[in-house]
């Protein structure tokens, strides 16, 4: 989770989802100040406006005016008082003077009794003007109105804000997520070639952004260093085939010296030098192999096989050399596992990995190969208990020549696992490692289609 | 050998002239004549058939040996062919096995590997319907598919009958690991174990006689061979 919310597509999500929300409450907000300011004024200047023309009407007029306006609501005056000149009532609905200025400009009063008086109060405005014969007179409205009005403008651009605000946080949870899905399918592509799926490429769509501009060149970039590698390949595959027949040879000649001196120490070196030979020519072969496996077959050339009867053959030939150092090895093989393949190709795979089980697995241990159908998937495991390998050295053994260094002291040409990786390759399979605490344990597996 | 025999030719066909010259000597010493030869030279020999063996390499001056041995075929001539192969791709080998070839060999090869199958060859049991074979007191029968040694019934398991069946075929003759791995199994692949061994040592246990001399011995950087003197 929180490498989700460490993406820099997802911060940008964020960043968009605030500022979003910060913009349109200042816009809702500005309107209802708008609103509120203007419905204030109004107010303000009705009430001053009556006062003021209210001056120059004589008192009775005045008394009957109010009576007309309070009781009908005209231009919706709440209170009207008249104050003689020691402030008391004359005549009105409101018998005290507000706390206010007289001096004909409206004022706020946070809570007013309400006239009718059962003691509720009310929020107001009121006007105070001194007449000329020294009386005050008093106009006054409620606020209960404006305020409620207020509110529900409030509550309108409150509910307005809400989808607003999930819809930007709906387009930047998308925005983002199709942002980190593309870099999640980036990392992942490059994972894999790292691992050594050379032939992948980043995925690139039609959109030229900066990701695809730089997927491009990243793809650019592996196709030289393919070319590069297969140049490389080639140089080496020709120098094998190169060394074929001088090798075969020397070793011919050396062989024929050996048998035709009697030099005892000429012939200790000609022994040792036709070991090194063979090691040599061992060497090559396996390399010739991996060449012909990895350029040669085409899978239009595949039959339908049985792994299970391939491993049940194997195991029948591999088993004398187990019982031969103690190592008890068992076969678990379901009903045919069928595949499309090249027998000859899959057990030699498979004999690479029996071999190495059995190479690698101390006296006394155990060897297992089962067959099975998994998920659907068809799946070949070899798993042993012998010596394993270390953590540091699990992503190297599939490279060519790599041998491990509790390996070094088994003979062998290093191609055994590069070839069967080439092997499972061409049939869609993949060989993977897993640690069998202790030994090892490898699978070769159906890709998923 | 003796001289009134005139020895059995067999022709070359290789370009690699040093190589050319190893397998000339390696195979002269088995007794055998050998003569190089060009592809078109080798299957007029072949044709007249006073040869015994054709060795051919399968690209010769960059030209594939392969079309000419698909012919000789077809003309109905029978010479035994061993091809040596820089193509040492399954697809290839089956190509050339196809094509009429009888033994496929990649290069790079140990002498001894192109020695055991030449005389493989050569010396093949051309009857298949021998139904009995023997060596020594040792008898085995292909139709009961049973084996005794004297009147001792010895019990094999399937693989180690057609194991030694393999050696009664070809007695006193040098078999490879190779071409057990290849004859026998039929695994056409190289190994880097020494699992035949385990399988020859075996098959003594049940065959040989306790304390008596191995039927079946150890060829020094060759392989194994059946002793058909015992």
């Amino acid at each position: 989770m929180l490498e989700f919310f460490r993406s820099p597509a997802v911060r940008v999500a964020i960043a968009f989802v605030v500022a979003t929300t910060v913009a349109t409450t200042g816009i809702f907000g500005m309107v209802y100040l708008q609103i509120k300011a203007a419905d204030q004024r109004s107010n303000r200047l009705i009430l001053e406006d009556e006062a003021t023309k209210s001056v120059n009407h004589s008192v009775d007029e005045l008394k009957y005016a109010f009576e007309v306006r309070l009781t009908h609501g005209l231009r919706r005056l709440d209170y009207a008082a008249l104050f003689s000149a020691d402030r008391k009532v004359m005549f009105g609905n409101i018998d005290e003077l507000p706390r206010i200025p007289v001096d004909g400009k409206s004022h706020f009063v946070a809570a007013s009794p309400v006239p009718g008086g059962d003691n509720r109060m009310e929020p107001a405005i009121f006007v105070a003007r001194t007449r000329p014969d020294g009386t005050v007179l008093l106009l006054g409205r409620s606020l209960l109105e404006t305020l409620a009005f207020r509110r529900i403008v409030l509550g309108a651009l409150a509910t307005g804000l809400a989808p607003m605000l999930l819809l930007a946080l709906a387009i930047g949870a998308f925005f983002a997520r199709r942002a980190s899905r593309r870099l999640t399918t980036i990392h992942d592509t490059i994972a894999s070639i790292m691992k050594g799926d050379m032939h992948l490429r980043l995925p690139v769509r039609s959109q030229h952004d900066a990701i695809d501009k730089i997927s491009r060149d990243v793809n650019l970039m592996l196709d030289e260093i393919m070319r590069l590698l297969v140049q490389i390949k080639g140089v080496s595959d020709n120098i094998a085939h190169d060394l074929r027949s001088p090798l075969a040879v020397v070793h011919a000649q050396l062989e024929r010296g050996l048998e035709n001196s009697d030099n005892e120490e000429l012939r200790a070196v000609a022994r040792q030098a036709l070991a090194h030979i063979d090691k040599a020519m061992l060497t090559v072969a396996a390399l010739l192999r991996l060449a012909d496996v990895e350029y040669g077959p085409k899978s239009s050339k595949f039959q339908t096989i049985d792994l299970s009867a391939i491993c049940a053959d194997l195991f029948e030939f591999f088993e004398p050399l187990a019982t031969s150092k103690s190592i008890n090895m068992a076969l678990e093989i379901q009903s045919p596992v069928q595949i499309l393949g090249d027998g000859d190709l899959m057990r030699e795979a498979v004999s690479n990995l029996i071999g190495n089980a059995i190479k690698f697995t101390p006296e006394g241990g155990s060897v297992r190969v089962s067959v099975a159908q998994e998920d659907g998937n068809p799946l070949v495991r070899v798993r042993d208990n012998g010596i394993g390998v270390e953590p540091a050295e699990r992503d190297k053994i599939f490279q060519r020549f790599y041998r491990t260094a509790s390996g070094h002291r088994v003979p062998g040409s290093g191609l055994g696992l590069s070839i069967a990786a080439a092997i499972a390759n061409l049939h869609d399979f993949d060989l993977r490692f897993d640690d069998n605490h202790p030994g090892a344990v490898f699978e070769m597996a159906g890709r998923r289609k | 050998m003796t001289t009134s025999i005139p020895l059995q030719t067999i022709l070359l066909v290789e370009d690699e002239k040093e190589l050319a010259n190893e397998i000339k000597i390696e195979i002269e010493r088995l007794g055998y004549l050998v003569r190089m030869a060009s592809i078109a030279e080798a299957a007029d020999a072949a044709r007249v058939g006073d040869v015994a063996l054709l060795i051919m390499d399968r690209l010769v001056f960059g030209e594939d040996s392969l079309e000419t041995m698909e012919v000789l075929r077809k003309e109905g001539v029978k010479v035994p062919v061993l091809m040596i192969s820089a193509l040492s791709s399954v697809d290839e080998r089956i190509r050339g096995l196809k094509a009429g070839g009888d033994d496929y060999l990649s290069k790079p090869f140990a002498m001894a590997e192109l020695a055991a199958r030449v005389e493989a060859l050569i010396r093949r049991l051309d009857d298949v319907r021998t139904t009995k074979l023997h060596v020594g007191d040792l008898e085995m029968d292909l139709i009961e598919q049973t084996v005794h040694r004297g009147s001792t019934r010895i019990d094999l398991l399937p693989r180690e009958f057609k194991l030694l069946e393999y050696f009664l075929r070809h007695p006193g003759q040098v078999i490879t690991r190779a071409m057990l791995l290849q004859d026998v199994w039929h695994y056409h692949f190289s190994l880097e174990t020494n699992v035949v061994d385990v399988h020859i040592s075996n098959l003594r246990k049940k065959i040989d006689i306790r304390g008596g001399a191995s039927l079946i011995v150890n060829i020094r950087g060759a392989g194994f061979m059946l002793n058909d003197n015992a």
